[in-house]
């Protein structure tokens, strides 16, 4: 399925020359003011003259160049381009000046003489001539281009197809779904061997854990197999031995969504973090109880209480979480230097981050000092649940502080416990109300941690940032979802029309973002990597003195955009000294495993 | 009452003389206490002045814990054994800013005392009063030994005569760092005027001037400048000769005096610099400061009196703005740190804006030296505060030598021991006048700065965070000599240890680990507020809450032995590659027509 040769640069021709390209590669420098297209990808409109402003103050020097709209990105492509400064990190898909669609957030044209503004959406108009397109970035960049020497009709006509093609009217109209198709057949894909973490689509993936952590008492239980019990559960989950399927199925219609309890990780002592959906129906809370905790109990060698924390009721909600970060994002861009402080301050982002380690440090107690079970129930059990069961796995076990490890963590508690990843990152700009940066916190929290135990991890800030960054990318099956069944069904629907063969793994044909070759050159990846890891088997994280202030530094940048336009997303955390005081003389010295 | 204390011992005496019998306040031998012969064997010429049991000491972090003081000459120790590990303070007398009684009509039967330290904290103890002498005595034998100065006594430091491996002294001598950056060359030259200090007292006595200014020229310069100071080479970049060079303000008064042997000794140090026609002058002050300074006989340069130059006030406050910024940082962060608050808090003690304007000075400085090509004259009032500042820190962004551990300390032992930043009079040692107008964090300033550059740029320096921690340490503890005395004629004739022996004698204590020597390595730091952090590992050290989670100091030296292992791996396949190549390449020539793979060497 070979298109015509295209004359425009391909994929590869970019990728870092391998041995074989070296002559390739020196033959065509790409010198000339053309956009580098992946497969699949067309130009939709573009307009020359366009200045990019390299600072707040757009009167101020910019970068002259032109402007381009494609179905996947928004390009900048400087006339003049300043001498090669080679960043720390080169991406593979995206050039310096790259914005993929999926990452804007708002669309404004400005006309400053006549004081016009417009925020743009899907198939809107334009009455007057744009002399400035600001683009305001979920990654919290702030893009301004400038028109004053530009065409007016172009210019208005690049703004309006940015706006378009930002706004898609269904899923499988992201680009994602036309490129991974082309390269699926374009080139040959190795198989999944050589994605190194596990993605718990099957049941081993399970197993292992399960004899990892040595959880005697849990099976993995197939009885969601093709969603039959609950839509967003994934197919293979792990219940208490003593439970019956058929049992586990009688009871799921009491829970929202049927999220019956399911296992997350065993602490060594034999507790269990456990997490579920809240119990629909009220009057049946009595009889699930007397159902599941004896079941849990009896999963624990010692036959330990069970605690459970509810945590709607301790955690702030998933909108309050999203304004507050809007509020950060409008407020500590603007004001001015000297109020930085002040201003981070006042968005109480950083309260919020407190609050969730805080409640996962207190989880942390009851199942390291007090021996107990905990489960996490959370209404719908896709959101807070998400954020305080992998921190808590995180602060426990040094298994998900290396690198793999941590990527089966998100799998295993975000991607494949149902997080809504595709109405969270409002990729589709269709419902306001559902958007929450749950996974944003998440990654924060974990930078916090980090910073209180830099050689815990195997991982680096820079690896925090890419990752966070890939969310905005949409090439990966990672962050496109809601839901293990909707990937299963989109990918179903996606193989059929792109005539791949029945049978072929989905990771293969639509890969995940664990596939760092995709993004990044294996030198970059080595970037990746912590020199202070003292390797795993380390000493236990987060000894409950969540007390700790630091500095966040979340470039939400792409990183390779170093040179335009960085906003740097520079905060402190506090974390209060009264709420965690109980705890402190239990924490000591936690055991080392 | 003599009970307590020796009244001034000669130096040298072992403890044990010098302490007649009593119940509490001495010991006949120095290793009384077990648990504290420790410390007291290391130090030499150290005598025990005071003991007391029972005493209270109220931790701010634990609550009040009550042991044992011991008072020597160089510090106060505590310990209680109540818990385990046993809680230990260990207090170089030399950080205490003042020690005041603390009431005691509230506390019954208690006598009450709290030390205010130079180090950002207070301590607090307290014991019972058992009789009417000993309240006096406690307070009388701390303010004795912790103000040496302001009580006749000589500052431990005299005393202590600690031998190490390697004399610290001999870290810094001005005619090979000089050498090392070039000089002498065609345009300067050394000078040996001030030789006697005759022509400033504050200055060291080798200096480099431009070579077409005779001696004589200089003393008529020295006139015209503050205290003497005039314009000297502090450093000069190694391809354009662009330099940067350091003064006082000129004095030029209200009426706008002007001097045309300072005119053109400016002119000379333009000249000296082919790369350019202009000079820059950077006026540390700002500008309404530096208009100020005439109605005392100061100013600074006209642009009409001083063709080509350009100046610039880079708006950094004086002293006094920045003890007061200091005082305030404490008050924010000591005891504890009031949370729901804490940013705002700690942006209205303007701290990190005070860093950022100085850190922000010394890059226009680099990068006019660096990128201009130009050479630059640096100044304040009386050039050995905020001028000191600027100049290392510029030339700590240029000239990758002194971001390791041995070009630190020289340094420091340049810019701002041998040309009199006034060490004594802004840390006051020994002197418990606390309220004295000339004290100023200045030299914290700039070692914060140079913290702020580190987390920048974490692979760019050769010493580690733990370094300047001991640097800023012993800035108070008055244990070696280094920071004592105002000027290097002052501190010609003092017989004392110096920090840098300490230092290098455990350099794997301060090695960091990630250092790269790349050659030729610029640092432009980002001067932004939002880059800036505040130190926490050394404000707010004290706090155990704020201390982090795990210790990284263990970790590094790791890293640095598995560095060491590797280093010594490699030589020795680089030694068996050697080898090889050498028989091989022998047994070509005997046996030509066998064909041999050449090993390459990759390194």
């Amino acid at each position: 399925m070979f298109s015509v040769k295209p004359t425009k640069p391909t994929f590869r021709s970019y990728l870092p020359p391998v041995q074989t390209d070296v002559k390739k590669t020196i033959e065509s420098p790409p010198k000339k003011v053309e956009p580098k297209l992946l497969q699949g990808e067309i130009v939709v409109n573009e307009v020359n003259f366009v200045r990019k402003c390299l600072s707040a103050d757009s009167s101020q020097e910019g970068l002259w160049g032109k402007l381009i709209c494609t179905n996947f990105k928004v390009s900048f492509i400087p006339t003049d381009p300043p001498s090669e400064q080679k960043s720390h990190l080169s991406h593979l898909l995206l050039g310096l000046h790259d914005i993929p669609l999926t990452c804007l957030e708002q669309v404004v044209t400005v006309n400053d003489t006549k004081g016009k503004k417009k925020v743009l959406g899907s198939n809107q108009k334009l009455k007057f001539n744009p002399t400035e397109l600001i683009l305001y970035c979920k990654d919290l960049r702030i893009i301004r281009f400038c028109f004053v020497e530009a065409g007016p009709e172009s210019a208005k006509k690049v703004c309006l197809a940015i706006a378009h093609y930002s706004h898609p009217a269904d899923l499988p109209l992201l680009f994602g779904f036309e490129y991974q198709g082309r390269r699926y057949h374009d080139s040959k894909v190795n198989d999944r061997g050589g994605l190194r973490t596990p993605i718990f689509d099957r049941p081993s993936d399970w197993d292992r854990e399960i004899k990892r952590t040595g959880a005697s008492e849990w099976r993995v239980c197939s009885i969601n197999e093709n969603y039959a019990i609950s839509p967003s559960l994934p197919e293979h989950i792990v219940v208490p031995v003593s439970l019956a399927d058929q049992d586990l199925k009688q009871n799921s219609i009491y829970f929202m969504n049927q999220r019956i309890p399911v296992w997350c990780w065993n602490h060594p002592n034999g507790s269990a973090l456990v997490r579920m959906a809240s119990i629909a129906d009220p009057l049946q809370q009595r009889r699930i109880d007397q159902r599941f905790i004896p079941a849990i109990t009896k999963s624990h060698p010692q036959r330990s209480e069970v605690i459970r924390s509810d945590l709607d009721k301790c955690l702030p909600n998933i909108q309050d979480l999203q304004s507050i970060f809007q509020m950060c994002v409008n407020n500590s861009f603007e004001e001015s230097e000297e109020r930085w402080l002040s201003s981070i301050e006042n968005t109480r982002w950083l309260e919020y981050v407190r609050a969730f380690l805080k409640h996962s440090a207190e989880m942390v107690y009851l199942l390291d000092g007090k021996n107990t079970s905990v489960i996490l129930q959370e209404e719908e059990d896709r959101d807070l649940n998400c954020v305080v069961s992998s921190l808590v796995q995180l602060m426990l076990d040094p298994h998900y502080r290396s690198l793999v490890g941590f990527q089966s963590l998100v799998q295993k508690e975000w991607v494949m416990a149902g997080h809504r990843f595709l109405d969270r990152c409002n990729h589709l700009k269709k419902n306001d109300k559902d958007e929450s940066p749950l996974f944003m916190l998440f990654l924060d929290c974990v930078w916090q941690v980090m910073n209180q135990y830099p050689a815990a991890f195997e991982f680096t800030e820079t690896y925090l940032t890419v990752l966070s960054d890939s969310m905005w990318i949409p090439l990966f099956s990672t962050f496109l979802f809601n839901s293990p069944k909707q990937r299963a069904q989109y990918l179903m629907d996606f193989a059929k029309n792109k005539a791949i063969p029945q049978g072929e793994d989905q990771l293969v044909y639509f890969p995940p973002v664990w596939d760092w070759s995709q993004q990044y050159s294996t030198a970059d990846q080595t970037l990746f990597n912590n020199p202070m890891f003292v390797g795993k088997g380390a000493a236990c994280v987060q000894n409950g003195e969540v007390k700790t202030f630091r500095r966040t530094k979340v470039h939400n940048t792409l990183l390779q955009l170093g040179l335009c336009f960085i906003c740097m997303f520079t905060y402190f955390s506090t974390f209060s000294t009264s709420a965690s005081v109980d705890f402190e003389p239990l924490f000591d010295g936690l055991p080392s495993w | 009452s003599t009970v307590w204390a020796p009244s001034a011992p000669p130096p040298g005496s072992p403890a044990s003389t010098h302490c007649p019998g009593s119940r509490l306040a001495c010991i006949k031998e120095p290793l009384y206490h077990p648990t504290m012969q420790i410390f007291l064997i290391q130090l030499i010429n150290l005598f025990v002045c005071f003991i007391a049991q029972d005493v209270t000491y109220f931790c701010p972090f634990i609550g009040a814990l009550s042991g044992t003081v011991l008072v020597t000459n160089y510090r106060l120790f505590f310990r209680c054994m109540d818990r385990e590990p046993a809680f230990v303070l260990d207090l170089p007398l030399g950080v205490v800013s003042r020690v005041e009684k603390i009431g005691g009509a509230s506390n019954r039967g208690d006598v009450s005392y709290g030390l205010v330290c130079k180090d950002m904290r207070n301590l607090r103890f307290a014991h019972k009063q058992m009789e009417d002498t000993l309240r006096k005595s406690i307070f009388e034998v701390l303010v004795k030994f912790a103000f040496p100065v302001s009580n006749g006594l000589q500052i431990y430091a005299f005393e202590y005569g600690q031998v190490f491996p390697e004399n610290g002294w001999k870290v810094y001598d001005a005619l090979s760092e000089y050498k090392r950056q070039g000089i002498p060359n065609e345009s300067w030259r050394i000078t040996k005027v001030n030789d006697h200090y005759e022509v400033c007292d504050t200055y060291p006595s080798t200096l480099a001037v431009p070579v077409n200014i005779p001696d004589e020229e200089l003393k008529r310069v020295a006139a015209f400048r503050a205290k003497g100071r005039i314009p000297v080479l502090s450093w000069i970049h190694p391809e354009s000769q662009a330099t940067v060079t350091r003064c006082s303000q000129p004095m030029v008064g209200v009426n706008g005096k002007r001097s045309k042997e300072d005119e053109k000794y400016l002119q000379a140090i333009m000249d000296a610099n082919a790369q350019s026609h202009k000079l820059f002058i950077f006026d540390a002050r700002p500008s309404v400061n530096a208009a100020a300074n005439k109605m005392k006989g100061g100013g600074y340069e006209s642009e009409d009196a001083y063709q080509n130059a350009e100046l610039v006030f880079l708006d950094i406050h004086n002293i006094h703005v920045m003890r007061e910024s200091l005082r305030k940082l404490k008050d924010v962060v000591y005891p504890n740190i009031e949370d729901s608050h804490w940013l705002s808090n700690l942006e209205s003690t303007h701290w990190l804006e005070h860093i950022k304007l100085i850190l922000a000075g010394a890059l226009r400085i680099a990068d006019k030296v660096e990128s201009g090509k130009t050479s630059v004259v640096v100044h304040c009032s009386d050039g050995w505060d905020r001028t000191g500042q600027l100049t290392s820190l510029a030339m700590l962004m240029l000239d990758g030598y002194y971001r390791t551990i041995r070009g630190f300390e020289v340094l420091l032992e340049k810019e701002w021991l041998s040309f009199g930043h006034r060490f004594q009079l802004r840390l006051g040692h020994g002197d418990k006048n606390h309220t004295d107008a000339d004290r100023s964090p200045v030299f914290i300033q700039f070692i914060d700065c140079v913290w702020q550059l580190t987390r920048q740029f974490p692979a760019a320096f050769e010493f580690n965070e733990y370094f300047l921690v001991t640097i800023l340490d012993h800035l108070y503890s008055c244990l070696f000599g280094t920071f004592l005395c105002n000027s290097e004629q002052q501190r010609f004739n003092v017989r004392t240890v110096s920090l840098w022996s300490y230092v290098n004698s455990q350099l794997e204590e301060f090695t960091n680990p990630m250092y790269v020597n790349y050659s030729n390595h610029v640092l432009f730091p980002v001067v932004s507020l939002r880059h800036l952090e505040l130190w926490v590992g050394y404000y707010i050290r004290w706090n155990p809450r704020m201390r982090p989670q795990e210790p990284v100091h263990q970790r590094h030296k790791e890293l640095l032995a598995k560095r060491a292992e590797l280093q010594k791996r490699v030589d020795e396949l680089q030694r068996e590659v050697t080898n090889r190549s050498a028989s091989s390449s022998s047994e070509r020539t005997g046996s030509p027509t066998r064909s041999i793979t050449p090993v390459q060497t990759f390194v």
